[in-house]
């Protein structure tokens, strides 16, 4: 059974289509949003958490009209928005117990006790968030989602802004979770986090899902190896079998290719019948970034400047 | 309604470790006691801190409730509430909590004010009256805090609410019967001044001074803020980011 289920779902900001027509249909697994600055990744789970109105189409969630059944939609899932949100006055306890309590759950105190210690906060709960560091204060986010046990958990941006430790440590729980039965929907524009972690993956571009699928599916659709060769003189065309020249940059030659090694040795064989001096000649496995490029083009940031982003910076100083 | 009191409990808490604010939001309302009641050259009646005092109580309850405006603009701009609105408890609890908190921060500042008008030489009514005192400063602020609060859901930030603010507020306050009797004033006033909710509390106020306990003010209050709190929980019901 399908846990979230979108029909054409559109949002305008005005006349600026923000997500256009999206259809989705995640089970039980992670889903990862993938999509650079300003592609609608946000706006997409803002609709699914309740929090803004879609223009036009629909989104259920577990069998709930985000619209018509709101209510019920927010007692099945929990929501870490983008912007980290904590009270650095109050305790890392207080601040989960506070959730506890307006989530309903019973027990409050020993869920909160058990939630700070799922995520490695227990020793240092009593203190002020104040004092905590940004990978702290996610993992304290977390915290709060998990203190009840939503059926799916909307996690917008959860590694923007750490450092690769803490990162690691927030897709251990995240992957852990799902083994508990939960749904994990998240956003992220870290393609290699998604290529490691997601079951399957969304890439969005200017509100439109341009491609949909595992991770290896995806790579396999565009080859999946990488071959690069650096050479001096003017290449000539290629029509080597299983091989796609992707790209010519100065003196860089860029191949898509299904198996890496046969295709090395095709390709260097071409150069040199046509002439062209190599200088190096690299293969690597295909990675989203690649797909992404293919399907969407450069990834260029076209958000204006975003204002939510530089408070975050601040506040993190 | 338990989330309401948890609601009510975060904003007390982060308020009471914020001291320099504890401290600064009782002084204020103190000063303006002081200055206004003992300093200003016009007096319009021969006891002016008796007279005014009255005045000076609700005025701290509106101000109070206007500034407590910016706790919800806080939680707009910091995003708390993408947080309390994707949330199962009901939304309006998140408002009832705000106007707990600050009607009951306005009322600390409100005993602050009445404890300097007895040191000043105010004399204080029987028991009834300030139970009816303390009812009529607690109703006003409710609906002070609503309308404050359910602007502060419709504003997009600090400055924006700042001018709204002081739009309304200053406003109310010299349009009313706070700071002058009815028969000292112009015409134009008059009119305005009888049809301001701060003077229903400042009217209702005063009378309990005088030892007459008088409920209708209180009544069109509770009325006003009936309606009020109506019109605001249907908005938090339906709010979006
Ligand atoms: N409140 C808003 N008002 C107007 N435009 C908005 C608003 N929020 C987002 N947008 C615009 O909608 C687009 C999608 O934004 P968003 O969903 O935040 O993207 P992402 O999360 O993928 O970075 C962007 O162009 C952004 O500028
Ligand atoms: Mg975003």
């Amino acid at each position: 059974m399908s846990v979230i289920v979108t029909e054409n779902l559109t949002r305008y900001y005005k006349d600026l289509c923000a997500v256009d027509h999206v259809d989705l249909e995640v089970g039980r697994e992670i889903f990862g949003l993938l999509g650079p600055n300003g592609a609608g990744k946000s706006t997409i789970v803002k609709m699914l958490t309740t929090l803004l109105r879609p223009s036009d189409g629909r989104a259920c969630v577990c069998g709930h009209d985000v619209v018509k059944d709101a209510v019920r939609v927010r007692e099945s899932i929990s929501y870490v928005p983008q912007e980290m949100a904590l009270d650095i006055k109050l305790t890392g306890r207080e601040n989960v117990v506070l959730f506890a309590r307006l989530y309903g759950v019973p027990n409050a105190r020993d869920r909160t006790d058990e939630a700070l210690g799922l995520l490695g906060l227990a020793d240092r709960a009593d203190e002020l968030v104040r004092g905590y560091s940004g990978g702290m204060r996610r993992r304290l986010e977390l915290a709060q989602a998990l203190v009840h046990e939503p059926r799916v958990l909307f996690l917008d941006e959860p590694t923007l802004g750490l450092d690769v430790a803490a990162r690691e440590k927030i897709w251990e729980h995240v992957h852990a979770l799902k083994e508990k039965g939960m749904t994990i929907f998240m956003t992220t524009h870290y393609m290699d986090e998604a290529d490691r972690y997601c079951d399957r993956v969304a890439i969005i571009d200017r509100g439109k899902i341009s491609a949909i699928g595992t991770p290896q599916g995806l790579k396999g659709e565009i080859g999946r190896s990488v071959v690069t060769a650096s050479v001096s003189g003017e290449p000539g065309a290629f029509s080597l079998e299983g091989v796609r020249l992707l790209k010519v940059d100065d003196h860089e030659l860029v191949f898509m290719a299904g198996d890496g090694a046969d295709a090395l040795a095709a390709i260097s064989q071409e150069l040199k019948r046509q002439g062209l001096e190599i200088h190096s000649l690299s293969v690597r496995e295909t990675s989203l970034d690649d797909v992404f490029l293919q399907k969407v083009g450069t990834p260029e940031d076209r958000s204006a400047f975003d204002g939510s982003k530089y408070r975050l910076m601040l506040r993190r100083r | 309604m338990k989330s309401v009191y948890e609601y009510f409990l975060r904003d007390l808490k982060k308020w009471l470790r914020g001291r320099v604010f504890v401290l600064t939001a009782l002084i204020m309302p103190a000063a303006w006691l002081v200055f206004v009641g003992m300093a200003l050259p016009t007096r319009f009646t021969d006891n002016y801190v008796g007279f005014i005092t009255p005045g000076i109580l609700v005025m701290t309850m509106l101000f109070s409730s206007f500034q407590g405006g910016s706790l919800m603009i806080f939680d707009k701009v910091l995003g708390f509430m993408n947080k309390f609105l994707a949330l199962p408890s009901p939304r309006e609890s998140i408002l009832f909590g705000k106007i707990a908190f600050i009607t009951f921060r306005g009322l600390l500042q409100a005993t602050v004010i009445l404890a300097l008008a007895v040191l000043l030489g105010v004399r204080l009514p029987g028991i009834a009256e300030l139970v009816f005192i303390y009812l009529t400063l607690g109703v006003f602020g409710v609906l002070g805090a609503a309308t404050a609060t359910t602007i502060a859901l419709k504003v997009d930030d600090h400055d924006g609410y700042a001018a709204v603010n002081s739009m309304i507020s200053m406003p109310l306050f010299f349009a009313s019967s706070a700071l002058m009797p009815y028969r000292d004033m112009p015409e134009w006033l008059r009119v305005l001044a009888s049809m301001n909710p701060v003077s229903f509390a400042t009217d209702t106020v005063r009378s309990m001074f005088s030892g007459t306990i008088e409920i209708g003010g209180i009544a069109v209050l509770a009325v006003l803020g009936l309606i009020v709190l109506g019109v605001s929980t249907y908005m938090f019901r339906q709010a979006t980011v």
